[in-house]
């Protein structure tokens, strides 16, 4: 690959790919300062340190991962799915007042609306078209459900392993449903991500970013809805 | 747009490794 394409497939792609490099960047700042906050309480105590090798592959580290991501594969669901059907007025995040719901086949270009660079799932208008215009929610909400239930797995071998370690009983995994521990850890996460998305529905109506597609133009009207700039 | 496309299966794949690892390490109760 030339230098030049080159350039051009890294700035074509500077969003997805520079998120995934913070996103790797972070997940070792979160093992690096995970093993010494596990650490402190290890020694807090009595207990043995551990390695950064032994905490990266410890049920207490994958559950820290899994319960936050488990909440944003929740969010982007539950944003994808609701603004569908809920309009803020005023809001970047929003359609207008009165286009609530799936739209109609020629707005959405499915079916025979569908044009000469439509992809094929959408042209078809049987159960493939039917799949397809729902893709996108239909994968955030198995990545919820999935990161959820790793979070389940991995917070129960953690909570299990603290138990011992203060020498309790363990309990089963359907026991763990019922543990206080895993409802804090999934409240906790899904509570900020609600006051997030509200706050970017409703904060978007009066305040502007220029230049960026979150945001309405800086000039727009603060009753204009659904404009992006 | 084969570059775009391989961007999206390695998201996909990263994601799934975690759910696998952290499925594993629960699993084996580490």
């Amino acid at each position: 690959m030339s230098a030049p394409r080159r350039h051009g497939f890294l700035r074509a792609n500077a969003l997805s790919l520079g998120f995934g490099v913070l996103f790797l960047v972070t997940l070792v700042g979160q093992a690096l300062s995970g093993v010494s906050d596990f650490n402190s309480q290890q020694i807090a105590e009595g207990l043995e340190p551990v390695s950064l090798l032994a905490y990266v592959t410890s049920s207490s580290f994958a559950v820290d991962v899994m319960e936050n991501w488990q909440s944003e594969y929740l969010q982007f669901l539950l944003y994808i799915v609701a603004t569908v059907w809920l309009i803020q007025r005023g809001s970047a995040e929003s359609k207008e007042p009165g286009e609530e719901g799936t739209e109609s086949d020629e707005q959405q270009k499915v079916g025979r609306h569908a044009e000469e660079e439509s992809p094929t799932w959408a042209r078809t208008g049987d159960w493939r078209t039917a799949l397809y215009s729902r893709s996108l929610g239909l994968l955030m909400g198995a990545l919820f459900l999935l990161t959820w239930g790793a979070s389940a797995v991995a917070g129960w071998a953690a909570f299990n392993s603290e138990q011992l370690g203060q020498r309790q009983d363990p309990v089963s995994f359907v026991g763990y449903f019922g543990e206080a521990d895993f409802w804090n850890r999934s409240f906790q996460n899904w509570q900020s991500e609600m006051l997030a998305v509200g706050s970017m529905a409703i904060f978007s109506v009066y305040l502007r970013q220029r230049g960026s597609p979150e945001s309405k133009p800086v000039g727009a009207a603060h009753a204009d809805t659904g404009e992006t700039g | 747009m084969n570059g775009v496309r391989a961007i999206f299966v390695a998201y996909l794949v990263v994601i799934a490794i975690g759910i696998a690892y952290a499925l594993l390490l629960g699993v084996t109760g580490r």
